[in-house]
Order: structure tokens, then sequence, then C-alpha cells
């Protein structure tokens, strides 16, 4: 059974989420939060799975709350709820420990597979959220006439960044693609280099962006 | 003033030289008279002396010469100037009494035969002849010594009255100069009372407009703050609600029979419009004051709003910042926010740009905010729109200063200077 906190300062959505995540068998829904100090304390004291947190809370933000909480517990899988589908959300909350991000008109739709995507390790997108990660990115590489940095990559390349971008660790992909975790890491340097991304966070983004991952 | 007392001056200096040349030719003409009389009288003394004392054809040329010189000396008295005063005139008649006896004398003298009468003769000559000569000449020296008088008196005149002149200059030179000084010191005091008004009325402009310019800051502030609240309101009563209808019609429609298609069909309009209303809550939202300054801070905010022009325009835009601190204050952050959202605004819909630049940065002194655009500029000097003065009135509200750099073909820079 996945025990699921979830934290949002509309008593309303609470109750609507509630009822999405508990018709769906092996989810449950352990407790509910007013507002980000709430979920943190919450967090501390139930030990849930999974988090789904709102952005926009008083006291503290979701993305503060998140930050907070995955230092604390790294296990805890966080997914973001947000009404924002712009880059500088996403970004701010895959940084803050988010592995899901999803937006609240597609929450009834998208909320259980995101748990379920956090729960296996993997990330989770609204496609409304990666549509327009996309849509900026195509745009500003037209605008800028440059070419595609997706195109500098060499396959194995490519292989690389949608593993890490689905979260495996370089161990796993080691394993999966018969590679020492040497080379693995080499490969994944030049591929972060090339694409001029720094950390986990916006290699994610960028993933999202090439629709590589959901 | 100056120039009626030089025009007096010369005037009446070109008088006193007029008198002074009159006196001079009078003098002159004078003693020229007289001493033509005197030297006629001299050769007429000596003929006289030589009629008397001497005796054949000396005798009797002198007896010839008499008429003719006493015909002479006549002339001289004549040829005398005729403004004579009465003093000169009695002279003159007392001389012309003198000369008319003398000429008796001499024609008694003649008419008779002198070798007869030696004694007589000389008797004449002794007695009568050449005292009344004598006489003849003391009155011409007295003639001559009242012309000099005269002379020396005319001198006299023309000192006293070239003196009185230059006394009347004198006191003219004070009275001009005096008043001069006063007409300066009026003029003085007068431009210092101007001046003292001037300054009383700078000041109060000064104040008056120091108390404008805390107006509008305020009502920015108060705007900022209806804007932030009613965007709230929205975002959060209005937004949240929606989205939980959205949650429950999802909730709905798993309820409701998929072969019941006119109820899932119409859950379907309900949703669609939902999500509109949705979208419509947040964008007002957003355009009212946007959640990101404070829910992820200044920076997010700023690449949001690039993010957005870029979206919405021919413009891409392109954030980038240094050394900001997070924790700037709640003033700082919406200035620079809404100083960039105008100055982007202003270049994405005026500059036919196709790229602009934020840049804002921090180091040990101000905030630096700087939007630059690729665009076609405009002349900096002439152009002063609504939007800049916002801009100004916001970063002035702040003690910081904005400034503008921009001219034709060469885009646009703003540069804000936050302390």
């Amino acid at each position: 059974m996945t025990r699921v906190l979830l934290a949002d300062d509309h008593r309303l959505m609470r109750s609507g989420l509630r009822l999405v995540i508990e018709r769906h068998p092996g989810l449950t829904v352990v407790g509910e939060a007013d507002d980000g100090r709430q979920a943190v304390a919450l967090a501390e004291s139930l030990k849930p799975d999974v988090i789904v947190l709102d952005i926009g809370m008083p006291n503290l933000n979701g993305i503060e709350a998140a930050r907070q909480i995955a230092a604390e517990h790294p296990e805890i899988a966080i997914v973001m709820l947000s009404m924002h589908s712009d880059e500088g959300y996403v970004l701010r909350a895959l940084k803050a420990g988010a592995r899901a991000y999803l937006l609240k008109d597609s929450a009834e739709e998208d909320l259980t597979k995101a748990i379920e995507a956090v729960c296996d390790g993997k990330s989770f997108f609204s496609p409304a959220v990666s549509q327009v990660l996309l849509q900026d990115y195509m745009r500003k590489l037209q605008r800028a006439g440059a070419e595609d940095s997706y195109d500098l990559l060499s396959g194995r390349e490519r292989e690389i960044l949608q593993l890490v971008a689905e979260g495996k660790s370089s161990k796993e992909i080691a394993n999966t693609l018969n590679l020492s975790p040497y080379t693995v890491e080499t490969h994944r340097s030049n591929m972060m280099q090339k694409l001029n991304l720094k950390g986990i966070p916006e290699l994610i983004l960028y993933a999202v962006r090439k629709g590589l991952i959901a | 003033m100056l120039l009626i007392a030089g025009l007096g001056a010369l005037a009446t200096l070109h008088q006193l030289h007029d008198q002074e040349l009159t006196a001079r030719k009078d003098f002159l003409v004078r003693d020229q008279c007289l001493l033509d009389f005197r030297s006629t009288l001299d050769v007429y003394g000596n003929r006289i002396d030589e009629y008397f004392l001497e005796s054949g054809d000396v005798q009797a040329r002198a007896a010839g010469d008499f008429a003719t010189l006493a015909r002479k000396i006549q002339g001289c008295l004549r040829s005398y100037p005729e403004n004579r005063g009465p003093e000169e005139r009695a002279f003159l008649e007392s001389v012309q009494k003198l000369l008319v006896d003398q000429q008796q004398t001499l024609n008694t003298a003649m008419a008779e035969d002198r070798p007869n009468e030696p004694e007589r003769v000389s008797r004449l000559l002794y007695s009568q002849a050449m005292p009344r000569n004598r006489q003849l000449i003391t009155a011409t020296e007295r003639v001559e010594l009242w012309n000099h008088n005269r002379m020396d008196a005319a001198s006299a005149t023309a000192i006293q009255t070239f003196a009185g002149f230059q006394r009347h200059l004198a006191r003219l030179l004070v009275i001009i100069l005096s008043s001069g000084l006063l007409l300066s010191i009026g003029s003085i005091v007068y431009i210092l009372q101007q001046d003292r008004e001037a300054r009383i009325r700078y000041a109060e402009l000064v104040r008056s407009r120091e108390e404008l310019s805390k107006l509008p800051a305020s009502l920015l502030d108060a705007q900022e703050q209806e804007r932030r609240s009613i965007s709230r309101e929205l975002h959060d009563e209005v937004g949240q609600s929606l989205g939980a209808l959205l949650v429950d019609l999802g909730r709905l429609k798993t309820a409701v029979p998929p072969e019941d298609a006119a109820a899932q069909e119409q859950l379907a309009r309900l949703k669609s419009t939902a999500e509109s209303a949705v979208n419509s809550v947040r964008n007002i939202a957003l355009l009212l004051r946007p959640s990101m300054l404070d829910d992820l801070g200044l920076i997010a905010a700023l690449e949001w709003q690039g993010r957005e022009v870029s979206r919405r325009t021919e413009m891409e835009v392109e954030v980038e910042s240094t050394g900001v601190p997070d924790d700037l204050s709640e003033d700082y952050k919406t200035c620079v926010y809404r100083v960039t959202q105008e100055a982007l605004n202003n270049a994405a819909r005026h500059s036919g740009g196709r790229h602009a630049w934020v840049r804002l940065e921090k180091e040990s002194g101000p905030v630096v905010l700087t939007v630059r655009d690729d665009g076609h500029g405009f002349d900096a000097a002439k152009t002063r729109g609504l939007g800049l003065l916002g801009m100004q009135e916001r970063v002035r509200s702040l003690g910081g200063k904005l400034e503008v750099f921009s001219s034709p073909g060469e885009g646009t820079t703003l540069r804000a200077e936050l302390p």
C-alpha cells in the first residue's frame, strides 16, 4: 500500500484529490496539511511514501517545503502540484527535490499516474507542461538560428541522457548498457557539457522539453 | 547727463576762448594805434625842436612837415577803435585838445618872424610847445597804461570766469557721480531683493515638487498592494475553487456510464468551460501580480517575464543575473520587476528589435538593472513617454536613478541603479 500525504491550503481541492487517490487500488491518503509548515511536520511524523505538495501555500510555499522535506527525507517522493506551467516553477520544483510536476487542471487524470511513476523512481510531467517547455525550447532555437545541441550527441550519449532523465543511477545505467561505471561517467559528463546543463534538474527539464520522458 | 555736461563745458570753453580772443584783438588794435600815435608824436616833437632851434633848410622842412604830421596824428586818433569807454574817451578828448592847442601855438610861431624876436620864440618853445608835447606824450602813455590795465582786467576776468567754470564743472561732476552712485546702490538693493524673492519662490517650488513626487510614489505603492490582494484573491479563491471543480468533474465523468453519450458530452463541455475559466483567472492574476515574485523570488519572476514576452511577441528575451541576494526587500523586487516589465513591453512594442537582454547585478554597491534591445532606437533627448515617467517615479522613490541611452539606429539601453 502506498501511503500518500496531501498538502493543499484548499479544503475543496484536498477532498477532491483524496477521492481521486483513494479510488485507486494500492493508494491511501494518510494525512492532509493546510500549509507548508504543517506538511513538513506531518512528513516528519507520518513518514509517507509520497507527498503531493501544492506550490501556492501560505506560511511556507510548496517549493520551500519540498526543499526541507527532501533534505531530511530523501526517500519520500514528491509530486508538485501547481497552476503554473512555466519553466521557472518546473525547474525550481525539480531543484527543490520534486520528481513529478502536475498542473491542477489535469490533476484528476494524471495524479495517480504521477504517484506511481515517482514511486518507481521515475519522473512525471503533465502533458501540458511538457508542451510548454518544448514550445519555448523550439522557439528559442528557431529564433537564434542555432542548431539543436541534441544533434551533437552521439548515440551512446543519447541513451545515457534518456536513462539519467528516467532517474537511473550511473551504476544502474552501466549494468543496463553493459559498460563500466567509469565509461558511463565520462559519457555523462561529455553529454552534460555539450548540452550546457548544470545538474540533474536541468537535465530532466531538457529531457522533458525534447519529449524524451513524459 | 554726462553728455549734456560735456557739451555745456565745450560751449563754455568756446565762449571763453572767443572772449579772450576779442579782448586780445581789442588790445592789439589799440596798442598798434597808440604805437603809431607815439611814434608820430615823437617825430612831431623832433620837428618842433628843429623848427625852433635850427635855421635855414632844416627849419623850413620842419615847418613844411607840421601840417602833414598833424593830419597823420589826427588820422591815428580817428583810426582808434570806436568802442571806447568813458575814461578812454576822456583821455582821447584831452589829447585832441592838446593837439589843437599845440597846432595853434605852432601856427602863431610860424606867423611871426623868428629872428626878430628870439626870446619870444624860445619862450613859445619852452613855455608852450615843449610842455604841451610832454603833456601829449604823458596823455598817450596814460592811454597806453589804461589799455594795458584793461587787457590785464580782461585776462583776470577770463581767469575768474574759467575758475568759475571749473567750479561749475566740479559741482556737476560731483552731482553726476553721486547720482550714479545712488543709482547703483538702488539697483544693487533692487537686485538683491529680487534675488531673495526668487530664492524664496524656488524653495517653495522645490518643496511643492517634493510633496508632489511623494504622491505618485504612495499611489504606486497603494496600486501594487491592491493588485497583489486582487491577484491573491483571484488565484487562491476563484482559481482553487475552479481547480476543485475540475477534479470533481473528472470524478463525475468516471461515475457516469460511458454509454450515456449525452451526459458524457455535456460533462466534456462543462470541463472545457471550467478549464478556460481557470486559464483566464490565472492569466489575469499573473498580469496583476506574478505569483513568482512572492513564491520564487525576483530572478524567477524576471525569467518568467522574459519568457512571457518571448512567447507573446517576436522578440526573444534573455535574462541573466549575478550576485543578487534572495532577501531583496519587497520594494526593490516590485520596482525592478515593474521597470523590467515596462521596459520589455516598450522594446517589444516600439523598438522593432529581435532580441532583448535583461541583466540584474549587484557587486559591492547598488543593484543595477540593465534592459537592452537591438531595435532601431529613438532620440532619447526628445522622446519622453509616460511609461518612462512611471519607471522614473518608481526608481526615484527608492532613491535610485534611471537613465535611458538611445539614438536612432543604435538600439536602446535602459539602466536603473538602486542604492
